[in-house]
């Protein structure tokens, strides 16, 4: 069997991770280990090259309190062209929260202020105010036909502009805005979501797709995963889905 | 009008209790409360009490309980909200309950555990308290407390508005809460001296390792857990208070975190005039608050409960375990209003470096599964899962031996709910 090996380019691990997705890379790393596929992780922490960004076959960033995540974007800010590379090329990525609204064109906070953000996609963020409650709770959403459990915890509203695809529907919960029913962002092969919980651990289908895309795409041939017992996965799943009275 | 509050209110409770029907503790306060705003204020200053608040994520009710068995050993007349009424209502409540019809109070010293959302307020209502003891800042439900930087920004507004006669008594090894002090003249420190425990690893929940001042990256001489220790920024030159409590002759609970409530604890009691042989006599007796490393037996096997509600709490919790020797481990994760209902929490504790240590581990709660699952990424093989609480439990105990220790650790509402039924009120 070929000897398949990923490196994962994690964003600002120690700024950019106050929600526990750092859990996507552990399964990331964990669901590639099971398979005898080897991972290499590189942090990426303030004053990284930006160069190093191309090592990586794929990208992650969390989300953050509004603090570090100042910081964060500030030293982001400068590397901006090598991650919209990355995205362009195809370079797989996941970007939850924070990191996804950073991607987009500009942050309106609260106040009114205007924060400009990466404008790689078409999309735009605004806080409604500090009268207008968070959107908070467990949340499931549907990509086509899976459906993806997760808890979601932000008090900006993205809205999408025409270019662009949401990543899911809503099912239960608010997604991108408690109004439209869409849930994050899908470009090219990167992922922008609000869903923490965190997303990939419950969701073994999602990390699976992004596993075999950045295979795929670093090794220029389809790819097959081999099965995993996703017993437990499942049941954390189901009962969080029962809950809400949905079926998955 | 107090005195209608006080008579009303306290036949309430005893009716509520007469008739069995729970909860019956913060009712009369938020009544009262609804009724006169000023209520805790008008009965504070009617009496000569001393008043003690104590804020922080992690350790209020052990700080408060080992506060309470300095002054009570030592003569004092000590009252507290109760147990989880840490909210306004809460604390009207307990002065309704202390006070006679003409709203004195006989006691010396009230001790306040509040809430972290609930400070502000109550620094509002109570803007002159003898004593502000503040612990930590962590991470904890932030589903519900909101960021913490939030929360920080939030307690030091509220400070500013306060009287410069209080004391504050704070963690000099968490750089945001030395940075809620700007212009108070009465202020003391505690700490730890750096501790040479067996190390595990480094701790990925860290919140506040940035200078509250200038937001470069602080440098650290030591760490003791997630962002204490002995801090100071390369360039700003903010740094660790340098005159701080550090070490005292004895403490009665196991684990570091354990170390900072009782020099809390003792500080204050220093602070009061309580001599060295006064403070330790009275800790030697100590008894943990319920559910804080409180030892119940059942089926002739020992079984300890250690609260673990959030990230820090957690990996201390297991490390202190670990540094006992544990082979038993029931792990309850629900996910209520108390508990936060965010449980992305645990992927931010470092179970990874406690894979071997057990031999017995069952798992249970309302997030039975996403625990489950949390252990399996983190190289546990041999757990049990079971969503029924009294189910699990029995199954913990049948793999516990005699002689040896079932540990628990659980989240607030699920180590309400496993207390009940060890301690008989739900039937096994």
């Amino acid at each position: 069997m070929k000897k398949y090996n990923l490196t994962i380019g994690w964003l600002y691990p120690e700024l950019m991770s106050t929600y526990g997705d750092r859990g996507n890379i552990i399964t990331l790393q964990k669901r590639c280990e099971w398979r005898r596929i080897t991972t290499e992780i590189i942090e990426f922490d303030l004053g990284f090259k930006e160069e190093d960004l191309k090592k990586c076959d794929f990208l992650f960033m969390g989300g953050a309190q509004d603090k570090q995540q100042q910081i964060a974007a500030k030293d982001l800010m400068k590397k901006r062209n090598g991650l919209k590379r990355a995205i362009e090329d195809n370079i797989p990525g996941l970007y939850i929260c924070g990191a996804y609204q950073f991607l987009g064109k500009y942050y309106k906070e609260a106040d009114g202020k205007i924060i400009p953000c990466l404008n790689i996609l078409d999309f735009y963020t605004e806080n409604p105010g500090i009268n207008k409650p968070r959107l908070i709770g467990n949340v499931i959403v549907e990509i086509n036909s899976t459906r993806i459990v997760g808890f979601e915890n932000h008090g900006g509203r993205t809205y999408l502009g025409k270019n662009i695809k949401p990543l899911a529907r809503v099912m239960k919960g608010f997604g991108n805005n408690g109004i439209d029913k869409t849930e994050g962002v899908i470009y090219k092969n990167s992922f922008g979501s609000y869903l923490h919980g965190p997303i990939l651990p419950k969701n073994p289908k999602f990390a699976d797709l992004l596993i075999k895309l950045a295979l795929e795409k670093k090794y220029e041939s389809p790819i097959d995963l081999s099965p995993i017992d996703d017993t437990l996965e499942n049941q954390a799943r189901f009962s969080i889905a029962k809950r809400l009275g949905i079926k998955l | 009008m107090n005195s209608l509050l006080i008579l009303f209110g306290n036949l309430f409770s005893k009716a509520s209790r007469f008739l069995n029907l729970g909860s019956g503790s913060t009712w009369p306060g938020h009544i009262a409360l609804f009724l006169n705003s000023n209520f805790i204020k008008e009965l504070l200053n009617k009496n000569k009490l001393k008043v003690i608040l104590i804020a922080g994520t992690n350790g209020k009710t052990t700080t408060s309980k080992l506060i309470r068995a300095i002054l009570e050993k030592n003569n004092k007349k000590v009252f507290q909200n109760t147990a989880g009424a840490n909210l306004l209502n809460g604390i009207a409540s307990s002065l309704i309950s202390n006070a006679d019809f003409n709203g004195k109070i006989k006691k010396d010293f009230a001790i306040f555990e509040i809430d972290e959302n609930t400070l502000p307020l109550i620094l509002e209502e109570i803007n002159n308290p003898d004593y502000i003891i503040i612990l930590n800042l962590f991470r904890d439900q932030l589903d519900r407390y909101g960021e913490i930087n939030t929360i920080a920004e939030k307690w030091s507004n509220a400070l500013k508005k306060i009287s410069r006669e209080t004391t504050l008594i704070l963690n000099a090894d968490d750089p945001q809460v030395v940075n809620l002090q700007k212009s108070f003249s009465k202020v003391f420190y505690f700490g730890i001296d750096s501790q040479k425990e067996r190390s595990t690893g480094t701790q990925h929940a860290s919140d506040s390792t940035y200078c509250p001042n200038c937001n470069t990256k602080l440098t650290y001489n030591f760490v003791n857990f997630s962002h204490l220790g002995d801090w100071f920024c390369k360039k700003c030159g903010y740094k660790h208070p340098q005159k701080t409590f550090t070490s005292f002759s004895f403490y009665p609970l196991v684990g570091v975190y354990n170390k900072y409530n009782t020099n809390a604890a003792v500080l204050t009691a220093k602070i009061l005039g309580f001599k060295d042989t006064q403070i330790t006599d009275s800790l030697k007796k100590f008894t943990p608050a319920f559910g804080r490393q409180e030892t119940l037996k059942i089926k002739g096997r020992k079984v300890q409960i250690f609260l673990a509600k959030n990230p820090t709490g957690f990996n201390e919790t297991l490390k202190t375990i670990f540094n006992l020797n544990a082979k038993n481990l029931l792990l309850l994760l629900n996910d209520r209003i108390p508990d936060g209902r965010d449980v992305s929490w645990i992927w931010d504790t470092d179970l990874e470096n406690f894979s071997t240590q057990f031999q017995n581990i069952t798992v249970s709660g309302d997030r039975t599964f996403d625990m489950g699952l949390r252990l399996k990424y983190a190289n546990f093989k041999k757990f049990e899962t079971e969503e029924n609480f009294t189910q699990a439990l029995q199954k913990a105990l049948a793999k516990t031996r005699e002689n040896e220790v079932l540990y628990i650790m659980a989240t607030y509402s699920a180590m309400l709910d496993i207390r009940k039924i060890l301690t008989g009120k739900k039937m096994i």
